[in-house]
C-alpha cells in the first residue's frame, strides 16, 4: 500500500460520500461502482491497472469540462434563437461539435499547423520522437504528426466532397420521383435496391478493380454506393410533403416541377436531411478509410489516415501506439459526427424514449 | 398457414430476382473495362498477338450475353472459370477459405447474438439511467471505430503486451476444433465488438418503441415489476424486430469480415478478394462478390422471412 493507493480510495470514497449526503443519485452510483470496480481491478492487475483508471477518469472529466465550455461559448456567441437550442444540448454533442471544430480547424490551416510538409523525408526510417518530430517518423522517415495534420485535410475532404456528390444525386432523384410518380418513381426506386443489395465495400471493391484507384473514381463509386440510401429517406420524406394541401395550391397555380422541388419541397424537408448528411458523412468516411487501409483508396504520398494504419501497422508489434493514432483520429471524428447527429435526431423526432 | 407459404415463396422468388440482376450488374461491370479484359490484364507491352491469344483463350471473341450465361451457368454448378493469375481453378481458391470466413462468421455471431439481446434488454429496462447513458456512449463509440481500429488495439493489448493469443491467425485444415477457436479469438472479438453495438442499439429501440404502446402501459398500472413488464410482455412483440436485427447484423458481419481478415491476415474470401482486386484478377473477384451478394441477399430474405412468421399482422398484406 502506499500513497497513492490510499490517495486514490479516499478521494473515490469521499466522493461517494459527498454525493449521497447530497441527494445525488446518478452521481453517487457512478462514482460508488467506479469504487467497486477498482477494488476488482486493483487486486486483479495491481498498481498499475489503478493508474489507468485514474487517468481515463481524468480523461474523460478533461473532455467532459471542454465541452462544457464549449457550449457556453457558443450559447454566447450565437444570436438568441440558436442559442436557445443549444443549450439544450448534451454534453456529448457539444464535444462532437468541438472535436468537429478541431478537425476544420487542421484541415484548412494544416500548411500552417503542420512543422513539415506531407510528403518530406526528415529522417531515418521510424525514427522515435524527439523535440522536433512529436510523434516520430513514419516507414519512410516522414514526420508523423505532419502527415496526421494533412490527413485531416485529405480523408475529410475526400468523404466531404463523395458525401456531398451522393446527397445531390439522392436528394434530386428522391425528390423528382416522388413529385413525378409514376414509371421514373418505380424505376428509380428498383434501381435504389439492386444497388443496395450489393454490400457497399464489396461494391466498390469491384468497380474499385474495373476503373482503377484515382481520386475521381473512388469519390463517383463511393457517391453512387451511397445514394440510394439517401434517395429513400427523400422519397419517404417528400412523399408526405407532396400530399399537403400547400403543393395543390403551387400546381394549380402552374409551377413547374423544378420550383415545387426548390420552393415546396425543399424547406419542409430539411430537417431530417440534415441529420441523414451527417449520418451518410460517416458511412462514406468509414468506407473510404477501409478502402485506403486495403491500399485501394487514396494512393501515397498523399497523407491519409487509412493508408497511414497499414504502412505503420508493423510498428505495433512492437507495442508502440503511433499507427494507432490515425486510426484513432478516424473513430474520433465519426463518433462525434454521430453524437451531434443523435442529439439533432432526439429533438427532431421529440423523441422521449 | 398455405398463406404464409404463398407469402415466403414470393419474397424467396423476389431474392431470386434480384441476385439474377446483381448477377448482371457484376458481370456486366466488367465489360465497362476500357478495352477488353486481355488488354487491361496484359497491359500495354503486350503484342498483338498475345493479346489475340488471350483473347481465344477467354472467349472474348463470342457475344457478352452468350459468355454471360456461359459464366452463370458455371456459377450455378460452382464453376467460376479459371484465374488470370495463377491458371488456378476459381472454385478450388474459393471453396475451403469459404468455409473458414462462415466459421469466423459464426464464431462472432455465437458470442454476439445472446449478449447483445441480453444487454439490449437491461438497457431497455434501464433506460435513462446512468448506464444507460454510458452503454450509449460506448456502443455509439464501437459502431463509429473502423473495424481495423478496434482490430489493431485488440492486437496491441492482448498478443502484444500480454502475449495471451496470436496477433496472427493462422489456420490450416489439421487443427483441432479448439485450437481453432484459441487462435481465430481475436478477429472473432473484433466483429463481436462491431455487431454487439449494432444489435444492442437496435434491440433497445425495438422495445422501447413497445414500450409507448397501451397494454403496456396496462401492465405497469396492474403493478406488474419492471423487469415482468419487458420479459413477460414486450418481449414476445419484440421477437420480430429483433429476429430482424440478428439477420440484418449477420448480413452486416459478411462486408465487416474482409477488413478483420486483412488485419489478421486470416485466410478467407475477403483477403482473397483484396489480393485479386490488386491484381485485377477479374474471374475471382466476380466470384467473391457474387458469393458475398448472394450470402447477403440470403440473410436478408431470412430476415423477411423471419419478420412474416414471427408478425401476424404481416401476412395479409393491406
Amino acid at each position: 500500500m502506499n500513497m497513492f493507493v490510499l490517495g486514490y480510495y479516499a478521494f473515490l470514497i469521499g466522493l461517494s460520500c459527498l454525493a449521497a449526503y447530497y441527494n445525488k443519485r446518478s452521481a453517487f452510483l457512478l462514482l460508488f461502482s467506479l469504487t467497486l470496480a477498482s477494488f476488482v481491478l486493483g487486486i486483479v492487475g495491481g498498481e498499475s491497472a489503478l493508474h489507468a483508471i485514474a487517468a481515463s477518469a481524468a480523461i474523460l472529466a478533461l473532455a467532459a469540462g471542454t465541452s462544457y465550455a464549449f457550449r457556453e461559448f457558443l450559447v454566447m456567441i450565437t444570436p438568441h434563437e440558436t442559442a436557445r437550442e443549444l443549450r439544450t444540448a448534451p454534453l456529448t454533442a457539444s464535444f462532437g461539435m468541438f472535436v468537429i471544430f478541431t478537425y476544420a480547424i487542421a484541415g484548412v490551416f494544416a500548411p500552417i499547423i503542420a512543422p513539415f510538409g506531407e510528403g518530406e523525408v526528415i529522417a531515418g526510417a521510424f525514427a522515435p520522437a524527439d523535440d522536433t518530430m512529436l510523434l516520430g517518423a513514419d516507414q519512410l522517415g516522414r514526420d508523423m504528426f505532419s502527415r496526421i495534420i494533412y490527413g485531416a485535410r485529405n480523408s475529410v475532404g475526400l468523404a466531404l466532397i463523395a458525401t456531398m456528390l451522393a446527397f445531390i444525386m439522392g436528394a434530386a432523384a428522391g425528390m423528382l420521383a416522388a413529385t413525378r410518380g409514376g414509371w421514373l418513381d418505380q424505376f428509380l426506386g428498383r434501381f435504389a435496391d439492386v444497388i443496395m443489395s450489393v454490400p457497399s465495400l464489396i461494391f466498390s471493391l469491384l468497380m474499385l478493380s474495373i476503373f482503377g484507384t484515382n481520386l475521381a473514381v473512388i469519390v463517383i463509386v463511393v457517391a453512387v454506393i451511397y445514394a440510394p440510401r439517401v434517395f429513400r429517406l427523400t422519397r419517404a420524406v417528400a412523399g408526405n410533403v407532396v400530399v399537403m394541401d400547400y403543393i395543390e395550391a403551387a400546381k394549380l397555380r402552374g409551377e413547374g416541377t423544378w420550383y415545387l422541388i426548390r420552393k415546396e419541397i425543399l424547406p419542409n424537408s430539411t430537417a431530417p436531411l440534415i441529420a441523414e448528411f451527417g449520418l451518410e458523412f460517416c458511412f462514406v468516411f468509414l468506407l473510404i478509410a477501409g478502402l485506403s487501409f486495403l491500399g485501394l483508396g487514396i494512393q501515397p504520398p498523399t497523407a491519409d489516415w487509412g493508408s497511414m494504419v497499414r504502412e505503420n501497422a508493423t510498428l505495433i508489434s512492437f507495442g508502440e501506439l503511433t499507427p494507432l493514432i490515425p486510426a484513432a483520429a478516424i473513430a474520433l471524428l465519426t463518433v462525434s459526427v454521430n453524437f451531434v447527429v443523435d442529439w439533432m435526431l432526439y429533438r427532431s423526432s421529440g423523441l422521449k424514449g | 398457414m398455405g398463406d404464409v407459404l404463398k407469402l415466403v415463396a414470393k419474397r424467396l422468388g423476389l431474392g431470386l430476382v434480384t441476385l439474377l440482376v446483381v448477377s448482371i450488374l457484376i458481370f456486366f461491370a466488367v465489360e465497362l473495362l476500357p478495352g477488353d479484359i486481355a488488354q487491361a490484364v496484359l497491359g500495354q507491352s503486350a503484342t498483338e498477338e498475345t493479346v489475340q491469344a488471350m483473347r481465344e483463350q477467354l472467349g472474348l471473341d463470342r457475344a457478352a450475353p452468350i459468355r454471360y450465361l456461359d459464366w452463370l451457368a458455371g456459377a450455378v454448378q460452382g464453376d467460376f472459370g479459371v484465374s488470370l493469375v495463377s491458371g488456378e481453378r476459381v472454385s478450388e481458391a474459393i471453396g475451403g477459405r469459404f468455409a473458414n470466413t462462415l466459421f469466423l462468421a459464426a464464431y462472432a455471431a455465437v458470442i454476439a447474438v445472446p449478449i447483445a439481446i441480453i444487454l439490449g434488454i437491461a438497457v431497455a429496462l434501464f433506460r435513462n439511467s446512468i448506464f444507460d447513458r454510458v452503454a450509449n456512449v460506448l456502443t455509439l463509440t464501437s459502431i463509429s471505430s473502423p473495424e481495423f481500429f478496434l482490430g489493431y488495439v485488440l492486437i496491441l493489448f492482448f498478443a502484444v503486451r500480454s502475449s495471451m493469443f496470436p496477433a496472427i491467425a493462422s489456420i490450416s485444415d489439421g487443427m483441432s476444433f479448439g485450437d481453432l477457436l484459441y487462435r481465430s479469438f481475436l478477429p472473432a472479438l473484433t466483429l463481436v465488438l462491431v455487431v454487439v453495438a449494432h444489435m444492442m442499439r437496435m434491440t433497445r429501440a425495438a422495445i422501447i418503441n413497445l414500450l409507448a404502446s397501451p397494454y403496456i402501459e396496462m401492465a405497469r398500472l396492474k403493478g406488474a415489476p419492471p423487469w415482468k413488464v419487458i420479459v413477460h410482455h414486450a418481449l414476445p412483440n419484440a421477437w420480430a424486430p429483433i429476429i430482424n436485427v440478428v439477420a440484418l447484423n449477420l448480413a452486416y458481419l459478411i462486408t465487416g469480415v474482409v477488413l478483420v481478415e486483412v488485419v489478421f491476415v486470416y485466410p478467407g474470401v475477403g483477403q482473397l478478394l483484396v489480393d485479386a482486386v490488386s491484381k485485377r484478377d477479374f474471374p475471382i473477384v466476380q466470384a467473391c462478390c457474387l458469393v458475398f451478394a448472394a450470402t447477403f441477399i440470403l440473410l436478408n430474405l431470412a430476415a423477411d422471412v423471419g419478420a412474416i412468421l414471427t408478425n401476424p399482422r404481416l401476412r395479409h398484406p393491406k
